[in-house]
């Protein structure tokens, strides 16, 4: 009887996480074989295999410009992100601040605002002051919704912080800054690179801030992609999504690679 | 070890170099050259805006165009500064002109002595449907699939074929000015007039089943892959497939054809009015508008423009057709606007 009920329960959890399995991948792998099918249209069942829309996706200057573009404001909001939700986190968690709390909720409150309404008024402000649309003033934008995730999870580190350790480094000797680098960051780098690795993905894929935001002939992938929808719908956009896919795939397998992402999936 | 901690370095140092680069290099000098500011299509219609008739406007008016072609317009100009917005000229479909003067955003009449070539436009053009001036026109009628054995549409009301129950295409009524087009157009057909909502719904309801798309775009492609047999489309969405061996057609019903105008207008706080009026000439120079037309298919609103005999076949450039074209009062349409998109969404929910 309870051999019976251990085969239900691992027949159980295969199928809910083949369930899932299916659920994720199912879209990527629809676009996959839009991205492949010859027909000037996205057409199901594929008629054939064609390389011509990844073709016509490279050799297309507004896709590649704005591709370039996507992949450098999302490594400035990464790296941003990085320092000011990992700073902010720091002060909250540590710092004893009153109304520590009220703040959190504060930092956190871009996530719970519609992006298009923070894109919206970051508009408002820069044409009020009469900035028109520098691409700095995208990056501040995407940077104001990606903070959140680095400070959460940043948060979450600390929480289970053991501050011994930063104690008993000082007693040996070690001046603060010695501290806060050799074993204050150490200790909360997964946090930090886990939200970092949110905050890039939040920037290159971000569409209703940057709606607003992109300035003229300096429109980011998701907004090029959007104005093409509405005259060329063609496999080009789904050669456009796999290339996006296989370029945020890279960039965590070249953190993976150079920062050891491994070590922290346990977070 | 040694070599993980030089690849980190070398990351990060590849990291603050992007941020510089990105942050830097887009702070684009424009010297003392004046800027025009301006909407435009994307698609075709902005790669040979881009590639070829800004580029030769920038070097005749020695001025910058900074053209956006990232919608939402409209929402854009409403946020930006009266006295200084963020377009000097607005490119949109004409329903969104009236929306704009609505907002007071753009001008309610343009001085017609800064525009020579409008002395050349067809009348409805410059009619009292528009705010502003149409550049070009699309006519909005029904394509269908010539491999399916439809006969040619010859009315709105081959639409209602039964045999056509969800094979046929229409729009989401709220967000495309098609959908919307084609509801005063139901108005007229079955009951006292465009102004027939009561008839419109009727008309509308008994199109079910239908299949509903956002963008004309869609429209095309669904034509194309045969996921509908007959749907409403404005004519260049069909004669751009000319000579690609696809089998659609594009018919105007006998009742007429719905006019989808390109309208541009000035706003009133530009800082560039008079570089603003050159390009709305510009644009409706005989030589612009014969290359916009050829590339897009769409017709031009200049009389003196000698068309391509492919072209001139197909598209509106003569007074007898264009007398074809009907323009819809977006007036009267936007102020039940918000009234009108309750009860379709309603009608069409599932």
């Amino acid at each position: 009887m309870s051999a019976r009920s251990i085969d239900a329960g691992r027949m159980a959890y295969y199928v809910l996480n083949g369930a899932i399995i299916t659920f994720l991948l199912t879209p990527i792998a629809i676009v996959a074989v839009f991205a492949l099918n010859p027909t000037p249209y996205i057409s199901f069942p594929p008629v054939g295999i064609t390389g011509r829309w990844f073709a016509k996706f490279f050799a297309t200057d507004d896709f590649m410009i704005s591709l370039w573009l996507s992949l450098r404001v999302a490594v400035v909001v990464l790296l941003l992100s990085m320092v000011i939700g990992g700073a902010c986190a720091l002060a909250l968690a540590r710092g004893r601040l009153p109304g520590a709390r009220v703040l959190t909720a504060f930092f956190m409150s871009p996530l719970m605002l519609p992006a298009i309404l923070t894109g919206l008024a970051l508009f408002q402000v820069f044409q009020l002051a009469e900035l028109d649309r520098p691409v700095w003033g995208l990056i501040v934008g995407h940077t104001l919704v990606a903070v959140p995730y680095v400070l959460r999870t940043t948060l979450a580190v600390l929480a289970n912080f053991d501050t011994r350790v930063e104690e008993a480094a000082a007693s040996l000797g070690a001046s603060p800054l010695r501290v806060f680098f050799e074993v204050t960051l150490p200790l909360i780098r997964p946090g930090v690179i886990a939200g970092g690795i949110f905050a890039f993905i939040v920037s290159f894929d971000q569409f209703p801030i940057s709606l607003f935001l992109v300035p003229p002939k300096g429109e980011t992938l998701p907004v090029v992609l959007f104005n093409y929808m509405k005259f060329d719908l063609d496999g080009a956009i789904a050669a456009a999504s796999m290339v996006s896919i296989l370029l945020a795939l890279s960039v965590v397998l070249l953190l993976e690679r150079v920062i050891g992402l491994k070590a922290y999936v346990k977070l | 070890m040694t070599a993980n901690r030089l690849t980190r370095r070398a990351a990060l140092s590849a990291g603050a170099a992007a941020a510089l680069a990105t942050v830097g290099a887009p702070a684009i000098l424009h010297a003392q050259t004046a800027t025009l500011k301006i909407t435009t299509w994307g698609g075709k219609w902005g790669e040979i805006m881009k590639g070829e008739l800004l580029p030769a406007f920038e070097k005749e008016f020695k001025c910058t165009v900074s053209a956006d072609q990232a919608f939402p317009f409209v929402p854009k100009l409403q946020a930006s500064p009266k006295s200084n917005p963020v377009y000097d000229v607005l490119h949109t479909n004409s329903n969104e002109q009236w929306n704009s003067l609505d907002l007071g955003v753009v001008e309610a009449k343009l001085d017609h002595k800064k525009i020579p070539n409008i002395a050349d436009v067809y009348p409805y053009a410059i009619s009292d449907k528009i705010v502003g001036v149409s550049i070009f026109t699309s006519a909005i009628g029904l394509g269908y699939r010539t491999d399916k054995g439809l006969k040619k549409p010859t009315s709105w009301k081959d639409l209602a074929d039964p045999a056509l129950a969800g094979m046929r295409g229409g729009y989401i009524i709220p967000v495309n000015s098609l959908g919307q087009c084609h509801l005063m157009m139901l108005g007229k057909i079955y009951g006292k007039g465009f102004t027939d909502l009561d008839a419109a719904y009727k008309a509308l309801e008994a199109l079910k089943p239908i299949k509903l798309v956002d963008f004309t775009g869609q429209m095309e492609k669904m034509l194309l892959a045969g996921e509908v047999s007959m749907g409403i489309i404005h004519d260049s969405g069909v004669l751009r497939y000319e000579g690609q061996n696809q089998p659609v057609d594009f018919a105007i019903p006998s009742e007429g054809v719905m006019a989808l105008e390109q309208v541009l207008n000035v706003t009133p706080g530009s800082k560039v009015k008079e570089l603003a009026y050159a390009y709305i000439d510009y644009m409706l120079r005989p030589d612009v508008q014969k290359r916009l037309s050829e590339t897009v298919w769409y017709s031009p609103s200049n009389k003196k423009v000698k068309l391509d005999p492919k072209y001139d076949a197909k598209l509106f450039n003569t007074e007898a057709k264009v007398a074809q074209l009907i323009q819809p009062d977006w007036k009267w349409y936007n102020a039940r606007k918000e009234e009108i998109d309750t009860r379709v969404t309603r009608l069409l929910k599932g």
